[in-house]
């Protein structure tokens, strides 16, 4: 699925590729034939200058002297134009695949994606696109080494068959020790370093958070110690690659050097040729080495490209359930063991109980996006999970716990709404989520940049602008996880107060959970866990 | 070949600063964006949970289009450098070429300041390619210095930081403290972002409260206390004597927001704050309704950094019942009762009533309830 994807969006950089391809190989028939031909003429012209000054004269230097210019500035712009186009080819691919991925992901079940907390599984499939970049940027080594090797080949030719062949060899055997022997060893380091790396973060991050208590308590040794184990392996396995990536170019130039005795030994037809042969077999033997490269990102690449497919491969959701209308105008029915509470229409239902039991979890099934609370819930005698999230995202806006804002702009987030939302749409919400004045204050306003998660904001109003968002997106429920944690008491009770005016106004049923009293007088009835 | 060294670094010198000061330009926009997509990943809950998946796929598409064009103008400045280099490279081994040539025809147009024979003109240009080498390390290494300075110069700032709150002397170990008190404190964060000042005289032992609208800086006065903020004014005294707030923190308990969780088993954790053990948690875990929890899944149930398997609610208690656990005569503590029911919290409460009958109790709270017990309440606004 991944490849295919990663076909796709090659295809329409056919150009860019084909232009970076004929580019490597001119590039690297410059870079043989610039040093074949400065061998060749500086031979010839030593015999010819030792045989006197008539056979110097004779000597034809015009042609060799503009050849090795040509070539020096062939290299150069091919080179360059290699990189330039190889790099647009691949970026601008990647730059279609990112959405369709983002499309599979968001196809799928979402219990299936976030098997795994939402962030990490977000951060590995960034550096694995990165990555899936990286190996597309390299493509168009191997036509440029190929195009290499093929001049070395003809330079050598001519200098007789036996020295092509010590050339051909040489190359074959600098191929097989780099494809054969380097990913299979690398490829345990490979995955121990990136294991480690993971274990690391996620624990300092988790550390840094709790920084006042580590001070107070002076825990720095017990932090130290609980991190060391992983920062030992870290560095373990980042120096067995590089002992490894080191043995391997190291390898590779041995035996280029041990290829271009072999050449020079077996040449015949004269010195200016076996010079000619000698030096382009070197030149030959430096584009192959490139390919190590390839070599030695291919564990992580590997690594990278199992993991997208497992990610874009996901089955798609259910479809959409097509009573829409009916559902939107039947009533809510929630039942545990000896407890049911039926909401109707435009209703107003809290969920209470102790912290632990599970609110959140009844929410998130509420929604669609997992299925694992224990309570039944249905609406107009249809099991939520039997509709699932595609037909219940079209009743229900949730505020979640964490607000979950998108990095971006104030508008950025109220936008994800729903489509055609206008400025005074959501300078209207503000006013209702106790926000405007906030966002008034911003430097940008609207378009103030807020960071991941909305770093700009403090906890409370965080909140608010989730809340703000649920009340743009005109659905039939709005469904609110702790509205006013981390608010103070004021204006909890303006918001109260907005929340009451706004529902009235609107008709719209709402789901609260809420631990603080100050809301609960919203709710008409309580289900308790 | 020292001739063709002088254009080179002009070259190096020119295509270097242009590709900083490209970088430089897109640096913002780069950032932001291409964090887009690792974003709306992590996001991709709400994203779905408001049917917005294809408009964000859109967004994620442009941007990153944005990103590889403008990438690509980075790169531009930064391949003319290396394309430069390879340029004088080029060039260097055609001159040696050309000039060996030359010179063992004998056709030099000026007479040579050496007589070259064919083995010493094959060395001259087998070297000529290695007289650039260094310097085209040099230019991939430049790149890696930059960002190894920028990285030093970041880690620098936040050990120098560390370093100002560092306690100067350490304060005597005390069994109570009569009189906290605070004046003019203010805390500047980045951006010039002001918080205070604050003034508070606390008496102990006793139970004082710290509300205020949210984002006044309740959170930013305890750690205040502790010297766990980046810059700040005013001073701290205990007990009539004028103190650094750094060495207030081997005095006080702490129980915050997310409480520290390591690998170990729950006791570890419990008496994270106090290294004697021999404290009795039963009682603790008791009043504040964690006991449930220790019936259920024992004290040796193990405990990860994440703490999976743990509410909320349930860790905030873990940091109390360690904060006072610690026997220390100060506790500050962040929201003690958030993330609790009310009958829950009602327990909490009156757990820290007790606790502060001999003990200097300064917590932040939004709970009218616990606030209500509390000898003094300070609003910040």
């Amino acid at each position: 699925m991944i490849a295919r994807m990663l076909q796709d969006a090659s295809k329409r950089q056919r150009r860019a590729t084909g232009v970076a391809i004929v580019l490597a190989v001119l590039a690297a028939i410059a870079g043989v034939g610039l040093l074949a031909v400065s061998g060749w003429f500086l031979t010839g012209a030593a015999i010819a200058g030792a045989a006197g000054a008539v056979a110097a004269r004779g000597f034809n230097y015009l042609l060799p002297s503009a050849g090795i210019r040509a070539f020096a500035i062939i290299r150069t712009l091919g080179r360059y134009g290699e990189r330039l186009f190889s790099h647009r080819a691949a970026f601008f691919a990647l730059a279609d695949v990112r959405p369709a991925l983002f499309g599979r992901l968001a196809g799928a079940e979402p219990g299936a994606v976030f098997a795994r907390p939402s962030g990490e599984v977000a951060a590995q499939l960034g550096s694995d696109v990165d990555a899936l970049e990286d190996a597309v940027v390299r493509w168009v080594t191997l036509p440029g080494a190929l195009a290499g090797a093929a001049t070395g080949l003809v330079a050598c030719l001519l200098a007789g068959p036996w020295s092509a062949a010590a050339l051909l060899a040489g190359l074959a055997s600098m191929r097989i020790a780099s494809r054969g022997v380097v990913p299979g060893l690398l490829a345990a380091q490979v995955r121990r370093r990136a294991d480690a790396m993971t274990r690391l973060k996620s624990a300092y991050a988790e550390y840094a958070a709790c920084s006042a208590e580590i001070a107070v308590y002076g825990l720095v040794p017990q932090i130290v110690e609980v991190m060391e184990m992983d920062v030992e392996e870290l560095e373990a396995s980042r120096l067995a690659i590089v002992r490894l990536e080191t043995m391997a170019q190291g390898g590779q130039r041995v035996l280029a050097a041990v290829t271009v005795a072999g050449v020079l030994a077996l040449a015949s037809g004269g010195a200016p040729l076996a010079a000619a042969a000698a030096l382009a077999g070197a030149a030959a033997a430096e584009a192959w080495t490139g390919l190590v490269r390839t070599d030695l990102n291919r564990p992580r690449v590997d690594d990278a490209l199992s993991r997208l497919e497992n990610m874009a491969s996901l089955p798609p959701r259910a479809p959409h359930h097509d009573e829409l209308e009916r559902l939107a105008r039947a009533p809510l029915r929630f039942a545990s063991e000896g407890c049911e509470c039926v909401v109707e229409p435009g209703g107003r239902l809290l969920i209470g109980g102790p912290s632990g039991k599970g609110k959140t979890r009844l929410l998130g099934t509420l929604m669609g996006l997992r299925a694992d609370a224990p309570q039944q819930v249905d609406i107009g005698g249809t099991e939520v999970r039997e509709l699932g999230l595609e037909t219940l995202r079209k009743l229900f806006a949730q505020a979640p716990q964490d607000a979950s804002l998108i990095a971006g702009t104030v508008a950025d987030n109220l936008r994800l709404a729903r489509q055609g939302v206008t400025e005074a749409d959501m300078w209207a919400v503000l006013e209702t989520a106790c926000l405007a004045e906030t966002v008034r204050a911003l430097p940008d306003g609207l378009d103030q940049w807020l960071g991941g998660d909305g770093a700009r904001l403090s906890g409370g109003q965080r909140k608010r602008l989730s809340l703000a968002r649920v009340l743009l997106a005109q659905r039939p429920w709005i469904v609110l996880d702790e509205p006013s944690e981390g608010l103070d008491s004021a204006t909890e009770r303006l918001l109260a107060r907005n929340l009451a005016g706004w529902l009235d106004r609107t008709g719209t049923g709402m789901i609260l959970v809420s631990h603080r009293e100050g809301l609960h007088h919203l709710a008409g009835m309580t289900f308790a866990l | 070949m020292v001739v063709t060294l002088v254009p080179f670094g002009v070259g190096m010198a020119f295509a270097g600063l242009a590709g900083k000061a490209e970088a430089e330009r897109q640096l913002e926009a780069l950032s932001r964006l291409s964090g887009l997509f690792v974003d709306r990943v992590a996001t991709l809950p709400i994203v779905l949970s408001f049917g917005a998946e294809d408009r964000v796929a859109r967004q994620i598409g442009e941007a990153a289009r944005e990103v590889a064009s403008r990438t690509m103008q980075v790169l531009r400045m930064a391949f003319l450098s290396s394309a430069v280099l390879e340029f004088f490279a080029a060039l260097s081994v055609a001159l040696v070429a050309v000039y060996c040539g030359f010179s063992l025809l004998g056709l030099l147009p000026f007479p040579a300041p050496e007589d070259l024979t064919l083995g010493r003109a094959f060395f001259a240009l087998a070297l000529a390619p290695e007289f650039y080498l260094g310097m085209r390390r040099m230019a991939a290494a430049y790149h890696d210095k930059q960002q190894g300075e920028a990285a030093e110069a970041s880690i620098a700032a936040a050990l120098q930081q560390a370093e100002a709150h560092r306690a100067a002397e350490p304060v005597p170990a005390v069994a109570c403290v009569s009189r906290l008190s605070v004046a003019g404190l203010e805390v500047t964060y980045a951006d010039d972002n002001r918080i205070g000042p604050f003034s508070a005289d606390w008496q102990g032992p006793g139970l004082h409260a710290l509300t205020g609208l949210t984002g006044a800086g309740k959170s930013s006065l305890l750690h205040a206390l502790i010297g766990m903020t980046p810059a700040m004014t005013g001073t701290v005294t205990l007990d009539g004597a004028a103190i650094a707030p750094a060495s207030l923190a081997a005095l006080a308990g702490w129980a915050g927001q997310r409480p520290l969780l390591l690998p170990g088993t729950l006791r570890e954790n419990l008496l994270l704050g106090s290294p004697d053990g021999g404290v009795d948690l039963l009682p603790l875990l008791e009043a504040c309704g964690l006991s449930s929890l220790i019936g259920e899944r024992g004290f040796d149930l193990a405990i990860d950094p994440r703490g999976s398997g743990l509410s909320g609610g349930e860790r905030r208690r873990i940091g109390l019942v360690r904060a006072i656990a610690s026997g220390r005569p100060l506790l500050l503590l962040d929201e003690p009762t958030a993330d609790l029911d009310s009958e829950t919290a009602r327990r909490v409460s009156d757990l820290i009533e007790t606790v502060s009958r001999d003990r200097l109790v300064i917590a932040a709270t939004h709970d009218a309830g616990l606030a209500g017990c509390a000898a003094s309440v300070v609003v910040l606004s």
